[in-house]
């Protein structure tokens, strides 16, 4: 099948207790996902199952029918707040992964690639500075810019603007959208948020998380006529009722977590 | 980011840089004195011992001046016996930090070298050099690489133990990332690895330095004929004590000046923590 495909799948850290429980979804090749839940849910587990970072339990991880086995530039990760290396200046961040993804490519072609990524994401500007002389928003732009540099058609994102003001949220979710309308063919997206606005705003589907053990609660298209258009959307009356039931979703679910607490303990 | 403005003078004292424009200028000159005051009370107490105190025709306690007097004639000597010296430290020093470095990221990395090596590095590491010294110089051709090895075995472990224990704690968000990019092998060590392991890394040499000193002084005591250590026992010998304490002065003048170079190299090698 094209696509991620998540089949009964099974993991824990220790024997003690299920982190994620027969977890099904089909992703289809394309498509935004979210995967939404509140702190501790998984859902960050599950993107590193999907990275290929660990090996589930039980159950099956595929990527186009081809079992996921181990990390692949197919598959690029955008983490909350470390994709670069501190070390290494911004562009040679960038340009090391070009020389992974596309090893032919020359060592100075590699630098002047990795310079027009971060032109794209609006990193002009910060190409030869280091990480810690940038700021959070800049470093997830340049994290982005990576990520675009390893060609991977399959970008998974792990809270990549958890650590984002409002306003460098809000530009980053738009350059996020930009890249995805420019990109062909459309590049596959599983986004990890915890955050209900962000999450529709975003994607054309969400996944919600529940917790302890984290399996699937709800899996919702998200299908607003005026998508993407950020104002529009938020006075929108579907939005306000897509995301009232949605934020109900979660809070059923954190309430059941709270008063499970004691029973367990 | 105030880390990112003191970037541009990476050798700045820490002191000096608490120095702000806005504290007035007779506060910045008591603070500097203070960091001398133990200086200036030594000072003060030999040159005081050397005067009052009835020690005979040939004091143990040389006066401030004659020490500095026998310290400018025997300039040359000590330079010479400086030489001498770093001879046995550079290589020594130098060939136990590439050793203990390569050898700690290998064995950092892999939890089955980790089982190989810890229970021979635990017996093997406590044991003073010191102790090799006499069978080195009987078995070694020379007597520099008998105290060569010395330096090495001795620099070797901090170098090793510091970086073994960096690596294997390098932190999973930098593994994670080399395992994206699919960073493997020599690659993963280079790029990845030892810059991370280098807080480590320098932390050992720093002690592996000044362990490096202590035992080249110590191997002089033994078959030198020329060094720093030979020539404080040489003249401690003929009970020539002015120049036996420019001696030992001149010494901890050089191992204070090759700490504070290692120190410069550590702080321009991990620009990027500040």
């Amino acid at each position: 099948m094209n696509g991620l495909t998540l089949e009964n799948l099974y993991f824990a850290y220790d024997s003690s207790a299920l982190t994620l429980e027969n977890i099904n979804l089909a992703i289809p090749a394309g498509q935004f996902v979210t995967l939404l839940g509140s702190s501790g849910c998984g859902k960050s587990t599950l993107l590193r199952l999907l990275a290929g970072l660990q090996a589930p339990t039980r159950g099956r991880l595929a990527w186009h029918g081809e079992p996921i086995s181990g990390p692949s530039l197919e598959r690029g990760i955008v983490f909350q707040d470390y994709a670069l290396f501190p070390w290494m200046s911004v562009v040679d961040n960038i340009a090391i992964a070009i020389g992974k993804a596309r090893p032919a490519t020359p060592r100075a072609a590699r630098r002047e690639e990795a310079a027009a990524y971060l032109e794209k994401v609006g990193l002009a500007s910060a190409i030869g500075k280091y990480p810690f002389e940038l700021s959070g928003g800049m470093r997830q732009r340049a994290a982005i810019a990576r990520a675009l540099a390893l060609g991977s058609p399959l970008l998974l994102m792990d809270e990549p603007f958890g650590a984002l003001d409002p306003v460098n949220r809000a530009r980053l979710q738009d350059l996020l959208l930009e890249i995805r309308e420019s990109s062909t063919p459309r590049k596959t997206f599983v986004f990890v948020t915890h955050d209900v606005d962000e999450a529709l705003y975003l994607s054309e589907r969400v996944v919600i998380l529940g917790s302890s053990p984290g399996r699937v609660i709800a899996d919702l298209p998200v299908d607003f006529p005026q998508h993407h258009d950020r104002r529009a959307l938020l006075t929108s009356d579907a939005f306000h009722a897509l995301r009232e039931s949605v934020a109900e979703t979660l809070a059923a679910d954190t309430l059941q977590r709270l008063s499970s607490v004691p029973a367990a303990a | 980011m105030s880390e990112a403005i003191a970037m541009d003078d990476p050798f700045r004292d820490p002191a000096a840089s608490q120095a702000s424009p806005r504290i007035p200028a007779r506060r910045r000159l008591v603070r500097a004195l203070e960091s001398f005051s133990i200086w200036i009370a030594l000072f003060f107490v030999w040159m005081l011992a050397a005067e009052y105190l009835p020690l005979g025709d040939n004091p143990l306690i040389p006066s401030p001046a004659l020490t500095f007097a026998a310290l400018q004639e025997s300039l040359p000597e000590l330079w010479k016996g400086t030489i001498s010296s770093f001879c046995i430290l550079i290589p020594g020093f130098f060939l136990a930090s590439a050793a203990g470095i390569a050898f700690g990221l290998a064995v950092g990395a892999s939890v089955r070298l980790q089982r190989i090596f810890f229970p021979f590095a635990r017996v093997a590491a406590p044991v003073p050099p010191t102790v090799y010294i006499p069978y080195a110089i009987a078995i070694l051709p020379t007597f520099r690489l008998s105290a060569i090895f010395v330096v090495f075995i001795g620099a070797f472990w901090p170098v090793f133990h510091n970086t073994a224990a960096g690596a294997a704690s390098l932190e999973q968000r930098y593994r994670d990332n080399a395992a994206i990019l699919g960073l493997k092998g020599f690659e993963y060590h280079w790029r990845v690895a030892l810059p991370a392991t280098l807080p480590h890394v320098f932390s050992g040499m720093g002690v592996g330095l000044a362990f490096s000193f202590v035992l080249l002084t110590v191997a002089e005591l033994f078959g030198a004929n020329a060094g720093l250590g030979r020539f404080v026992q040489f003249y401690a010998d003929y009970a020539d004590y002015p120049r036996m304490v420019a001696g030992i002065l001149y010494t901890g003048l050089i191992t204070w000046l090759s700490m504070s170079l290692l120190e410069k190299a550590r702080h321009r090698a991990l620009f990027w923590l500040r």
